[in-house]
């Protein structure tokens, strides 16, 4: 391998023009660095790759193939059921989308850990940590790739429904311009659902090198608030409007209905809490999950 | 070692008896090259530790440090637990000192941390290669977290890898690769971003005698014709003392010792003599160098000669001349003639104890 420098370039120094191959040895680089912001740009668009398992073998696609594939199966379903019955039948986009937060949350947890744990696993993290990547920016880099992933995510069956519902109208000029504003609580919904899924599942995953352990640990935190929750109703008394915000998956939900103005018996009986609490219980919820993230990158020994 | 023959292994005045061997092999001739200047912030030091500690809990892994390492290739020896991966590690900005400080190139390594990485690369002692990922993509991407622009990363990491001897099999996740493969792809990924200088921890772990050999090769020739000064730790000193120009022993934290490895490997007060004769005719040789008051001993092939006065150069010389005349008048070939040369553990040795 290692043919001394010293003898091939004395041959390229000859003229050499008999070989056409030249070891031309070691040459310096004085290109453009872009720094710290380029580093940051790589960690995020790897990390939004490995997100989808873009680049990675088939393994890695099936979760998030399966995920977006069969969340967005009820969302046509439905528009198509909208379509053959002519407008008849409203489209319930809370209805469709309180089934498929189960799908987004099994996605989140099983992705987090592709990007924040693997790091620590094949101990890449040493190495990433030793160039143009602070903690804090390594931990925020890989959070965003993690939000826009969730948030493309969450956003598709709106989106697939909000497009059906203009496509499947009489006249979808009119009823685009009725439906201007819906379009509104779609991104908000997918923002808010992005935030939660995202911030709680990279905190949970940065814990632990072990991929397994950070899934079971993303998916048992939003169980265990589940069975909180319902203990709490149960037993505790404690208000609905307390209540409800104490599930996330079932905060979610309501919001939905909330937001695109749906509702059931049980909402009637129980109204529940303003959009505004829902707000502001997400945003600390994502602030929390990013303080402990930024919080173990700070911390982790490498 | 390739590369240019050694000054430091020269033979003192008496040139080296090299004449009985063919042309072909004769080592290389060394041939000035025109070496890129190394601009160096401060040519004069590298690495500058001052009284640096480190305390994980009770345990003290750097007990005030204090050491100065100029540029070159550089070997840091300790038993494990020494404290080497502790004082890289400071050195790199991953691990904070409990007291003292530390410059590298005269950047202080917690306050100018970010301005040391790009200066900076590093090949860790552990494994670090994601297996799914082939060598060409992840030097690349590591380019790229140095700041590297995406086709600059690519074509730097194309590169360094043919550099370190990986073609082919860059393409191939990196799971399959032998241990020799890796640890080329993690020498690859601390060079894929131009670094000033090269930490190596442990580069030659794990690999068997020829690994061991390319490796140092491939260090000797990254810090002699590249310009990239290194830092090489290791707990053989053997495989140091073919590389290093310096070597800078640790022992439980602290500086045991610190010497260039020319003035370390002196010439001793022994010349080595190997003979093509029969029996008899050394028999012959040694007598006669006996009858000249020579302490003379006889080790396998080797005559082994001790020098009165090792230090006066008219006494080695009326020694060497002894010798010629012993071989002439014996009808012995000469195949070899050189001052022995001390060896570092011998010293370190002393040291220690």
């Amino acid at each position: 391998m290692s043919k001394p420098a010293s003898m091939t370039r004395d041959s390229v120094m000859r003229g050499g023009a008999a070989s056409t191959i030249h070891d031309l040895g070691y040459r310096r680089y004085d290109g453009p660095r872009d720094g710290a912001r380029g580093a940051f740009r790589t960690l995020f668009w790897q990390g939004f790759r490995t997100m989808f398992g873009v680049g990675r073998p088939w393994k890695s696609k099936a979760v998030p193939v399966f995920v977006v594939v069969v969340s967005m199966l009820p969302s046509l379903a439905s528009v198509v059921a909208v379509g053959a019955s002519q407008g008849q039948i409203p489209l319930q986009y809370a209805g469709v989308y309180a089934a498929q937060l189960v799908l987004f949350l099994l996605f989140s947890a099983a992705q987090a850990p592709e990007m924040l744990s693997r790091d620590q696993q094949h101990r890449v993290l040493p190495l990433i940590l030793t160039r143009n990547v602070t903690r804090t920016s390594y931990a925020l880099a890989r959070l965003a790739a993690m939000f826009t992933a969730m948030f493309l995510v969450c956003l598709a069956p709106l989106l697939v429904l909000y497009l059906g519902e203009i496509g499947v109208a009489k006249v979808p000029s009119e009823t685009f311009a009725d439906m201007g504003g819906k379009i509104g609580p779609v991104l908000l919904m997918a923002t808010l659902a992005a935030m939660v899924y995202s911030t709680v599942s990279a905190a949970l995953a940065s814990c632990t090198p072990r991929r397994a352990y950070a899934t079971a640990s993303i998916i048992g935190l939003f169980l265990v608030s589940t069975a909180i929750a319902l203990g709490l109703r149960d037993l505790a008394a404690v208000p609905n409007e307390v209540n409800e915000l104490i599930d996330p998956l079932r905060a979610l939900g309501t919001l939905a209905m909330v937001l695109f103005g749906e509702t059931t018996r049980g909402m009637e009986l129980n109204p529940p809490p303003p959009v505004a609490a829902f707000i502001a219980v997400f945003v600390i919820i994502a602030a929390g999950a990013t303080t402990v993230l930024v919080w173990r990158m700070r911390r982790v020994t490498v | 070692m390739v590369g240019k023959p050694d000054a430091r292994r020269g033979v003192g005045p008496v040139p080296r008896v090299t004449s009985l061997r063919p042309a072909f092999l004769r080592p290389p001739v060394p041939i000035a090259l025109p070496l890129t200047p190394v601009s160096l912030p401060d040519r004069s030091t590298l690495i500058a530790a001052q009284a640096l500690t480190r305390r994980y809990g009770a345990v003290t892994a750097l007990d005030a440090l204090t050491v100065t390492i100029a540029p070159g290739i550089t070997g840091l020896v300790g038993a494990n637990g020494a404290g080497k991966s502790t004082f890289v590690k400071i050195l790199l900005g991953i691990v904070e000192p409990s007291g003292g400080s530390a410059e590298v190139m005269g950047r202080h390594v917690v306050t100018e941390r970010e301005e040391i990485r790009a200066l900076v690369g590093y090949m860790p002692e552990h494994d670090c290669l994601p297996p799914d990922m082939s060598a060409t993509e992840f030097v690349s991407f590591m380019a790229r977290c140095s700041g590297l622009p995406a086709t600059a990363a690519r074509e730097r990491a194309a590169e360094v890898l043919r550099h370190v001897g990986l073609f082919e099999e860059r393409y191939r996740p990196m799971g399959g690769y032998s241990t020799g493969m890796a640890q080329r792809v993690k020498l690859a990924q601390a060079l894929v971003h131009d670094p000033r200088l090269l930490i190596l921890d442990e580069p030659t772990n794990g690999l068997d005698p020829a690994g061991r050999d390319e490796m140092l090769a491939l260090i000797s020739r990254t810090g002699r014709e590249f310009g990239i000064s290194v830092l090489v730790s290791s707990h053989l000193l053997g495989e140091l003392e073919r590389v290093c120009d310096r070597i800078v022993l640790i022992e439980q934290g602290r500086l045991l010792r610190e010497a260039q490895v020319g003035a370390l490997t002196s010439e001793t007060g022994t010349i080595v003599i190997e003979l093509d004769a029969e029996a008899f005719a050394v028999n012959a040789f040694t007598a006669r160098l006996s009858a000249r008051g020579l302490l003379v001993q006889v080790e396998r092939q080797r005559v082994l000669v001790e020098i009165p006065d090792g230090s006066n150069a008219d006494a080695v010389r009326d020694v060497y001349d002894a010798v010629r005349d012993a071989a002439h008048a014996a009808d012995v070939g000469l195949l070899r003639l050189e001052r022995r040369r001390g060896h570092l553990a011998d010293l370190f040795a002393a040291a220690a104890s």
